[in-house]
């Protein structure tokens, strides 16, 4: 009987010890999921957002030259689509959709054969491409790390074909 | 002892399959919506692989509510697709609940009538 007592006291001291650093962890892993849920999410709008850009075609340009050129307005076609697809992350994201939308960089090359200073890469076709720091809240983050908003990157590009 | 580790463990489990399959269901509906864009509106071609992306996701599509809005797009304008399903998240000892799963993508108007 003192035996079962002993082991009962270590197990249940085991189990307050350990339950905090288990309820730490169990709270940061669901807090990384659902951050990584977000960043795909938006992922999934930039690349709307920037393949609905490319298909905006100079039509005038096309029907005079049979060549594919982007319309003057495919940057705020961007933007605008991003900010729309944004919209049902509002609730996880510091700033606003139109706010986000607004402050990424958003790079058209209107003509194939240009190089993108900020990537480095040469695009043969007209490209629509998008950055975006997005600010995600982390509340549990906030009170295990002092960090109440995570800023995710993310980058997007689509070329005409 | 197993009367705390248990619900954690499950919560792990059922919290990372409710994301999972919250992403996938994003994905099927962004690929839905630049469908819808390019057909010009809602098509039973729409619904079809929407219930093909959701089914590969282990969601099944009899049981989604799906709204594409509007019905029918001309060049440029804007079509919304937008899909709910329901998802149960059951945690031994702790908690069985039903989490709504929403998704919505909008394109433009790909078709010239």
């Amino acid at each position: 009987m003192r035996l079962l007592a002993d082991e009962g006291g270590t197990l249940a001291l085991t189990t307050v010890v350990l339950l905090p650093l288990v309820l730490v962890t169990l709270v940061g892993v669901l807090e990384l999921g659902a951050v990584r849920v977000v960043a795909e999410r938006a992922r999934l709008a930039a690349d709307l957002a920037t393949v609905t850009a490319v298909n905006d075609q100079d039509d005038a340009y096309l029907a005079r030259r049979g060549r594919l050129r982007l319309a003057p307005e495919a940057e705020d076609v961007a933007r605008g689509s991003f900010a729309a697809n944004l919209e049902p992350l509002a609730g996880w994201l510091a700033s606003s959709p139109s706010a986000v939308a607004a402050s990424a960089d958003v790079a058209v090359f209107r003509d194939g054969g240009e190089r993108d200073p900020r990537t480095g890469r040469r695009y043969r076709e007209p490209t629509v491409r998008l950055t975006a720091e997005l600010p995600v809240l982390t509340p549990a983050f906030a009170l295990l790390l002092a960090r109440p908003v995570t800023e995710v990157r993310i980058l997007s590009t689509s070329s005409a074909r | 002892m197993i009367v705390v580790l248990l619900p954690l463990l499950f919560a792990v489990l059922q919290f990372g399959d409710a994301f999972h399959r919250w992403l996938a269901q994003d994905a099927a509906t962004a690929h839905a919506a630049r469908y819808a864009a390019e057909l010009g509106g809602d098509a039973p071609e729409v619904r079809a692989l929407l219930a093909e992306s959701l089914r590969d996701a282990g969601i099944d599509p009899e049981r989604a509510r799906v709204e594409v809005v509007p019905a029918r797009v001309g060049w440029r304008e804007p079509i919304r697709v937008s899909v709910r399903t329901d998802h149960t998240i059951a945690i031994p000892f702790a908690l069985t609940t039903v989490i709504p799963l929403r998704s919505s993508a909008v394109a433009r108007g790909e078709l010239a009538r």
